[in-house]
């Protein structure tokens, strides 16, 4: 599903103007004299809430498994090749927009945010940014622009990536490297208040989110919502009451909410409780990735695989565990997807041992 | 950023944060850099922190600061400085101060401590509250690994003071309770050599560590930011009954105590407020207790609000006086007479002030001259 928002311009374009000005403030006491420029970015999201044609459209989910790998070797980058060849050619089909990726990517620099906080043995694989690397590639897109990306660089290099902020082949940084760092302005959606990396404002047209399906002992769910966190300064502001409504707010943060176009859940291997961290307790094998170019309906379909893993081995419920993942409803209110399983329509590939592909079950 | 730069391009490694005062730029120049040689580091520290247990379930709750969080491992608190490494709590920004600079004591403000001296300055990254009319948002705000650091253990911190003759450490700008450790630790040393330690806070800190913190502390000034809960959970970001407790806390253990409210138009400036203000002041910390209402700027999240007008920091300061609060300044007003202090018997001028600097200082032994009334502070 293609989520087109039909809000007011008018007032939109009001709501722009009334926050973008420009002050002069002169501050004297002892001779200092500061000048200020500063710009609000900001989109209610109250602009967005309750919006009419999202509710009554379904959104599109896609889960590719692969079976015949086990959880300690993880899968390789002809693996996820074959699964993303499978699973975006038929996500694509679904959503009406040809069988061409590059549809659903516009602009020349695609960034691909991964997840790297738990080290390499639970992060976003290299093997998946690697495969879906050479599928853009293939796609047309030039590789000098590509750009793999992270909150930290040390956090790429503990999960096993290779720095690269020069010109040339695919640029793997994070946001402290010096050709990034963040905004200048602050930009504002509902409760989120945030300097954004300049990576998602500046550097890359499209983002493809590449989070890994954990359990988050605070949000309950760490799928692309939370991965967000990542594109900004201040995240750890944004822990209290589940998240909630902040996962939802900063996603909505407009360079956000614009750019991130695909979001692809790793959840071959499932951290289903202690996480975000690894804990090699709590860990399962799921084989499998949530496809969707809807962030809160792959989020949605991540937490029912999430609750399902958790079952099967005697853990409560997240609400019970005292950490309900309350910012998928806010996220559908203020229209960034849809959160009601009722209007997700998901879609399962079995891809065998031989590379058979064919239907599937979730669970 | 522009004057990090200028800094750097003088060889200078004292950081001034863009937040820090330039009035004494000169100083930080000629004075601290000259009396040893800096470096600016881009490592965090990994100094156990001193107030958090650990859970049983995994994760750490922290125990600094009210907001209690409960990190788990590679998640940091909100304050952003501390992190659960295996379930070991870490303070991130121990020996790394982002912000260093000589200011008057006046700039604090201490109006009743060592009135005319000097205070060496520092902050680090972070803080645990989100004021959105934040000042100083672009350290307290910020990641230590957002920020030019230094690499300023707390004995360097001493000798500067007593290579440049400062009487006193300032622990400012941000908020110093989320680098609790650093804080203690230069503080007990400066003790040690006879230099004063001052806290710049919110004070939203749990009880026991700041009874543990005053033993090293000779004044503290707290920013009361409003006396309505609501205020505190809509812009601060806080909760106000822990900073209430607070204050009597550190009223109690006789640990020289000014406050500030800073005045924003429309969000915390009613009459009601203000007399709200005074009678709890009056009530639980005494009428010899200094209040500065400080003249909001806009700035930060809060750019809508104009500055705040005269007359209402003139109607807070009548309201109070009137509530029978003997030493109410006004902030950010430079020239007016409400930044002296008066004798509350006979009314004269005990201390003439222009902005930061001491005009005349009168108070002979902590009293008035003329009608011998004791004035309450460290003079």
């Amino acid at each position: 599903m293609e989520t087109s928002c039909a809000h007011d311009e008018k007032q939109e374009k009001k709501i722009e103007n009334s926050k973008k000005k420009n002050f002069l403030s002169i501050f004297y006491p002892q001779g200092r004299i500061r000048i200020f420029t500063y710009t609000v970015k900001q989109k209610s999201v109250d602009s967005f809430r309750g919006n009419r044609c999202i509710i009554l459209s379904m959104s599109q989910v896609t889960i590719i498994r692969k079976t015949g790998a086990s959880a300690e070797k993880g899968l390789s980058k002809d693996d996820y090749i074959v699964m993303l060849n499978a699973g975006l050619e038929r996500h694509l089909k679904a959503l009406s927009l040809g069988n061409r990726l590059r549809n659903l990517l516009p602009g020349r620099v695609i960034g691909m945010k991964t997840n790297c906080l738990a080290g390499k043995l639970n992060s976003t694989p290299i093997a998946l940014t690697e495969a879906i690397g050479d599928l853009l590639v293939t796609e047309g897109i030039d590789e000098n622009n590509l750009v793999i990306w992270e909150r930290q660089s040390w956090e790429l290099e503990k999960a096993g990536y290779k720095l690269n902020a020069s010109s040339f082949g695919r640029r793997c940084f994070g946001t402290d490297s010096s050709i990034a760092g963040y905004s200048r302005d602050f930009y504002n959606s509902g409760k989120a208040n945030s300097l954004i990396t300049r990576i998602m404002t500046d550097i890359v047209d499209s983002n493809i989110n590449l989070p890994v399906l954990k359990d988050h002992s605070i949000a309950g769910l760490s799928g692309g919502l939370k991965n967000m966190f990542g594109a900004i300064n201040n995240p750890n502001k944004y822990h209290a009451d589940n998240c909630n409504p902040y996962a939802a707010h900063v996603s909505s943060l407009e360079p956000i909410r614009s750019k991130n176009k695909l979001t692809i859940i790793d959840a071959v291997k499932v951290q289903y409780n202690m996480g975000p961290g690894y804990d090699s307790r709590y860990l399962d094998f799921y084989g499998g990735l949530i496809i969707s170019s809807d962030p809160v309906a792959a989020d949605r379909i991540g937490l029912e695989i999430l609750e399902h893993i958790r079952g099967r081995h005697n853990q409560p419920t997240l609400e019970v565990a005292g950490r309900p993942v309350k910012y998928l409803k806010e996220a559908e209110e203020i229209g960034l997807g849809t959160a009601d399983p009722k209007r997700i329509a998901v879609d399962v590939i079995q891809i065998n041992s031989n590379g058979r592909v064919g239907k599937g079950e979730m669970f | 950023m522009e004057r990090r730069l200028f800094l750097r391009c003088l060889g200078c490694g004292a950081a001034v944060t863009a937040a820090a005062n330039t009035d004494l730029l000169p100083d930080v120049v000629g004075g601290v850099q000259n009396a040893c040689a800096f470096d600016f580091t881009k490592k965090l520290s990994e100094v156990e922190a001193r107030y958090y247990k650990k859970l049983e379930n995994g994760g750490v709750e922290c125990e600094l600061c009210p907001r209690h969080c409960m990190v788990t491992d590679l998640e940091r608190g909100y304050c952003g400085v501390r992190e659960n490494r295996g379930d070991v709590y870490y303070t991130l920004i121990y020996g790394l101060p982002c912000a260093v600079n000589i200011d008057p004591i006046e700039k604090k403000p201490l109006f009743h401590f060592h009135p005319g001296t000097n205070a060496f300055s520092l902050a680090t990254a972070g803080c645990n509250c989100n004021c959105k009319f934040c000042q100083n948002w672009d350290i307290s705000q910020l990641r230590p690994e957002q920020t030019d650091n230094l690499d300023l253990p707390p004995k360097d911190i001493v000798q500067l003071c007593r290579a440049r003759n400062v009487p006193t450490i300032a622990y400012t700008y941000s908020e110093p309770i989320v680098f609790y450790e650093y804080m203690y630790d230069i503080a007990e040393i400066a003790h040690r050599n006879s230099i004063k330690s001052v806290m710049i806070t919110g004070g939203y800190i749990e009880k026991k560590p700041l009874r543990q913190l005053l033993t090293q502390l000779d004044a503290v000034k707290v920013d009361l930011k409003a006396i309505r809960e609501d205020y505190y959970k809509n812009i601060v970001d806080g909760e106000l009954r822990p900073v209430l407790e607070a204050l009597i806390e550190i009223k109690k253990i006789g640990v020289w105590l000014e406050l500030v409210y800073l005045v924003v138009p429309t969000l915390n400036d009613s009459d009601a407020e203000f007399r709200e203000l005074a009678q709890w002041i009056k009530t639980n910390l005494g009428t010899d207790t200094p209040i500065h209402f400080s003249r909001f700027h806009p700035q930060y999240l809060l750019k809508n609000l104009p500055i705040t007008p005269q007359s209402t920091l003139e109607r807070a300061h009548r309201i109070c006086r009137d509530e029978g609060l003997e030493y109410v300044y006004l902030g950010n007003l430079p020239g007016h007479p409400a930044e002296s202090t008066y004798c509350p018997g006979c009314g004269n001028l005990l201390i003439d002030r222009r902005g930061y600097r001491i005009l005349s200082n009168n108070i002979k032994n902590g009293t008035c001259p003329d009608c011998g009334k004791l004035i309450p502070g460290i003079f």
